[in-house]
């Protein structure tokens, strides 16, 4: 992954940038008013903190792969796991195989 | 591309693909999850990628009325679920035959499609199918008894409301909703039979899962028997519940089938750290005991209070 990834002294700027799109794109997912409110960090668990159900997952995922293109492998990715695995994930696990997919020009570009 | 318009309803769609996109003579997979309290996230995240990235094309989609589809006051009988199907096909443009994957009452929605439009279909996956010659029908609606028991329970539905947190809250609040404000009982109750004839010359293969202790586990036989071409695996130590228990075998079996079908077929090795077994609420239909002490621990002291 580090091959195609965006350079080390970028990560932490594109780090949080990734992460304020994963949380826009979680909280109209969620599509409640309490959504607007979340904290929405790398920490955050889409089960434990956001009862996320697992068809808003495939919601998520719908946006995701819309929003950043062929650049980022989604189905390869949850190929990997089960439904639990996908659920039980941190945020910013998500974030950081995303910054790991983005081609560097790309990812080093203005949101 | 997540929502389209088949059928004259609104239907929430996902199609996969490896990276790259699908091969031009790639397996067409159309995923039909089953009844009430499901959606197409089952199929998704147990087969669903696993088989894009295999290099499948890969069809999820909600049945109406269920996950993110639009919920229809009516048309919930087999034949308006085919006639869903094939809209959504030709909305799709897809004019090759397809490898159909059903779970469930989706698996018995996939035989019907086999039966009524052979010519669309290259292979059936039934995955639990419930399967009758006669009282198919009622059968349907027994299935659709055992949520309603475990819906109408006062404990079970105080639970709902304050203990059973978004997630189960939502899906069961959901399916009551379906259930009350929809036929799609009365269009389950009248569901046709089978006819042994056609079964007979269902002119495609057939792949039938079932879970050695399912509750319909004595359907599997008498599907086998009829259907021409059928390979029928009963996997031991599992349920009714096959596709969420043994998801990494199915992603085995499955590749199989689609990819590698005169090859030896992959033998399951069962789990020896669990044994699934059918929970009696399902088989005596009473409320699920667990339900009620599954309270999160701030509403069981708010209760207890």
């Amino acid at each position: 992954m580090s091959g195609t990834g965006v350079a080390q002294a970028d990560h932490p700027a594109i780090e949080a940038r990734v992460l304020g799109e994963v949380a826009e794109d979680l909280r109209e997912v969620i599509g409640e008013e309490y959504a607007l409110d979340l904290d929405i960090t790398a920490d955050t668990t889409f089960s434990q903190d956001l009862e996320l159900e697992s068809i808003e997952f495939v919601a998520l995922a719908d946006r995701l792969r819309e929003r950043y293109g062929e650049a980022v492998d989604f189905v390869g990715f949850l190929a990997k796991m089960d439904v639990d695995q996908v659920i039980n994930m941190h945020v910013g696990e998500v974030v950081t195989f995303i910054v790991d997919s983005l081609p560097a020009p790309a990812a080093a570009g203005s949101a | 591309m997540a929502e389209i318009n088949a059928n004259d309803i609104r239907l929430h769609v996902q199609r996969l693909a490896p990276k790259g996109g699908a091969a031009p003579d790639a397996p067409v997979v159309v995923m039909v999850h089953g009844m009430i309290m499901d959606n197409m996230s089952s199929f998704y995240f147990a087969l669903g990628t696993w088989l894009a990235d295999a290099g499948c094309d890969v069809i999820c989609y909600d049945l109406r009325g269920h996950g993110r589809s639009e919920r229809t006051p009516d048309g919930y009988s087999l034949a308006d679920s085919l006639a869903d199907l094939t809209g959504l096909l030709d909305a799709l443009g897809v004019d090759r035959p397809v490898h159909v994957i059903g779970n469930s009452y989706g698996a018995t929605m996939a035989l019907a499609y086999g039966l009524g439009h052979g010519d669309r279909v290259a292979s059936l996956t039934l995955i639990e199918p419930p399967f009758l010659i006669e009282g198919l029908g009622e059968e349907m609606a027994r299935s659709l008894s055992q949520i309603l028991v475990a819906m109408s329970d006062e404990e079970v539905a105080e639970w709902v409301e304050n203990g059973a947190g978004r997630v189960a809250g939502r899906a069961l609040r959901s399916a009551r909703r379906l259930i009350e404000e929809t036929t799609i009982a009365d269009d389950m109750l009248a569901t046709p039979p089978f006819s042994r004839d056609a079964l007979a010359a269902l002119p495609v293969p057939v792949l039938a899962v079932y879970g050695e202790n399912s509750d319909i586990i004595d359907q599997a036989e008498g599907l086998a028997a009829l259907v021409p071409d059928c390979t029928l695996v009963v996997l031991a130590h599992h349920t009714h519940m096959v596709l969420r228990e043994a998801t990494a075998y199915l992603r085995v079996l499955l590749g199989w089938w689609l990819f590698d079908r005169d090859a030896p077929r992959p033998d399951h090795v069962p789990p020896t750290e669990r044994r699934f077994e059918t929970p009696e609420w399902v088989t005596q239909m009473v409320p699920p005991p667990d339900l009620t002490s599954a309270r999160r621990p701030e509403v069981a002291e708010k209760l207890s209070t």
